[in-house]
């Protein structure tokens, strides 16, 4: 098997802006999908509503285009349904924080043993770039003309309530460790979530002041650095995974020993 | 054959096991709480009936639509405010052609209302309470008895016609207990229709209009339309089917009494001088049979469980004046009913619903 193999490659070009990040996640998706042997037999994709959500169209897996919000639920139930399945969920910031907030922190507390990767582009990005829950305080967005007023929300302390769930923080920038970290999250035995920072150029980096989506991903070079070894939580801009305690006896989701 | 005192929700969650349920997601709502309760305790001792209970009523529901595509028969139960939650998804599970089936407990509404007294104010939020058009499917039985055989008809109707499926009851109904004998009734259950998740295929289940490839069809109308009619042909077809009503009391009156659900049973001291038409099957409405049996009639009476949702529904139907008996503030009782029908100049002579003796039953 080729990682060509997992895409719908007939339906490309795909919907997504030139210079979007979400095919970079997808891409090492693909790659990590096909390492690990996960196929349409095995593997169901489970996508939420905005842009991320389109790449359950584009990969060669069953998938569920969930309403707004949730994919946890539908998700959870999936896997309860047919333990032997791998579920992987791929959504937005929005989706997955904001609307689907309430399923995060219960799903999370319930260790559903599903991997989450969160396309984390600070924006609403598919309905033109309004704040979100991870926007950054001060960002000017269409509905924050004066900068958005509160800081965003911390997802890795979130998912940290559940001392045995996975956390991971990568960007698009970062390819080998983001795919690390999407590999060992589809292994994690529980509930594991990456968080991968991405670039939205359209409807978020030229209001900001970029020009290009390059210079947004050097952005991500200079800005994030890899957390020191042993680290217990990550600082700000600082990339790595956090595991918990995997407990005994927990079903493991694929390939691990 | 075992006669044994059943309670309505009790009789519900039996259904569903018969009718092969394996997966059951709720949150506690009075007055549909028992199912969720009895849920639990069945998934228990049979490890193949998985049970989760949810954060809320918007998981529970995308729960089972998530149950369903991953292969097993789901279902919820909920009351009016949840089912009011549960709304979008219901849309969703119409658009994506998901079988599932929903249980209705009602209350008094509108907000927190009054949660253990029993309504009927569900009606038109299981027609009409999900964004756009589609075509609802929705049962309500009378008896205990008939909450079983009719979940296990819910679940044949949904797996037809891959649509969610809604059984109301109410407080009344739900906490009811009668004798009955379930092993008795039998229904032919309709099995599986959906291939499941993970079955060598790459499909797209997607809310969003779609292509068959999966290519957004987001702004082709003809597409939308094509795919629009072909769901509603199998959701009114797979309706026929399932046609239930009852015609029954004092045929020969000149007064028709349209009520359903557990009104006609509170009703039954009226039954020597009015017929009654009893929908079962509340949408797609009747209208058939209706057409057939009202003009028998001089006049019509609704006595229903809210202000005129179901009235208003048989007056566009027949377009024909009815009477109105709402009875609200959960009071379903003889009395509110005699009140309603005095109220209307109605009341039979010499009837007197509470002090007397209940009239002779006929036939």
């Amino acid at each position: 098997m080729a990682v060509k193999d997992k895409l719908k490659t007939d339906l490309f070009p795909t919907i997504w802006c030139p210079g979007c990040g979400i095919g970079l996640i997808m891409t090492q998706l693909a790659t990590v999908m096909d390492e690990l042997g996960l196929d349409k037999n095995n593997t169901v994709l489970i996508t939420g509503i905005g842009c991320t959500g389109r790449m359950g169209a584009y990969m060669n897996f069953e998938s569920v285009y969930t309403l707004h919000g949730r994919t946890l639920p539908v998700a959870e139930a999936v896997k309860i349904v047919r333990p032997e399945l791998n579920v992987i969920v791929v959504s937005g910031d929005g989706d997955t924080a904001s609307i689907g907030g309430n399923h995060l922190m219960h799903s999370i507390r319930r260790n559903a043993n599903v991997t989450v990767i969160c396309n984390n582009n600070e924006i609403y990005g598919l309905t033109g770039g309004q704040a979100g829950p991870t926007t950054p305080a001060g960002t000017k967005t269409l509905s924050s003309p004066a900068g958005a007023t509160y800081s965003p929300i911390n997802l890795q302390g979130l998912v940290n309530t559940n001392p045995n769930a996975f956390y991971a923080k990568t960007t698009v920038y970062h390819q080998g460790p983001m795919k690390k970290a999407i590999k060992e999250a589809i292994q994690w035995p529980g509930f594991a979530f990456v968080d991968v920072a991405s670039q939205c150029i359209e409807n978020n980096g030229r209001r900001i002041g970029f020009s290009s989506a390059n210079e947004m991903l050097q952005n991500y070079r200079t800005e994030y650095k890899a957390a020191p070894a042993g680290a217990t939580r990550l600082e700000t801009h600082q990339t790595g995974i956090i595991k918990g305690e995997r407990p005994a006896g927990h079903a493991p989701n694929n390939g691990e020993n | 054959m075992t006669k044994r005192l059943v309670q309505g929700n009790e009789a519900v969650l039996l259904g569903a096991v018969k009718a092969g349920a394996t997966f059951f997601a709720g949150y506690p709502i009075s007055p549909s709480s028992e199912i969720l309760a009895q849920a639990s305790v069945h998934a228990a001792s049979h490890p193949e009936f998985r049970f989760i209970q949810e954060e809320d009523e918007i998981a529970s529901v995308n729960a089972i639509l998530g149950g369903s595509l991953a292969g097993a028969k789901s279902f919820t139960a909920t009351s009016g405010p949840g089912f009011s939650l549960m709304q979008e998804a219901v849309g969703y599970g119409h658009k994506v052609g998901i079988p599932c089936v929903i249980i209705n407990v009602q209350r008094v509404g509108p907000g927190t209302g009054m949660p253990t007294m029993p309504g009927q104010g569900d009606l038109l939020q299981t027609r009409y309470g999900s964004t756009g058009d589609y075509t609802s499917i929705v049962f309500y039985p009378s008896t205990v008895a008939e909450c079983y055989e009719y979940t296990i008809y819910a679940f044949n109707a949904a797996e037809e016609s891959r649509s969610p499926v809604i059984l109301l009851s109410d407080a009344f109904l739900g906490h009811l207990n009668e004798v009955a004998d379930l092993d008795a009734i039998k229904v032919p259950i309709i099995p599986r229709t959906l291939e499941p998740l993970a079955s060598g295929s790459t499909r797209l289940f997607s809310g969003v209009a779609t292509y068959p490839d999966g290519e957004p069809a987001t702004a082709d109308g003809d597409e939308f339309i094509r795919q629009y009619y072909e769901g509603k042909a199998c959701r009114e077809e797979v309706a026929d089917r399932y046609a239930f009503f009852e015609h029954g009391w004092n045929k020969d009156a000149e007064t028709l009494v349209i009520a359903f659900g557990i009104t006609p049973r509170v009703a039954q001291p009226l039954s020597p001088y009015f017929a009654l038409f009893r929908p079962i099957r509340i949408w797609p409405t009747l209208d058939k049979e209706l057409a057939e049996i009202a003009p028998r009639y001089k006049k019509i009476i609704v006595i229903e469980g809210s202000d005129g949702q179901y009235a208003n529904v048989v007056e566009s139907v027949l377009l024909r004046r009815v009477e109105r008996v709402p009875l609200l503030g959960g009071r379903m009782s003889i009395e509110a009913i005699s009140e309603g029908l005095e109220r209307i100049g109605m009341l039979p002579a010499g009837f007197a619903p509470s002090g007397s003796k209940p009239p002779a039953r006929v036939g």
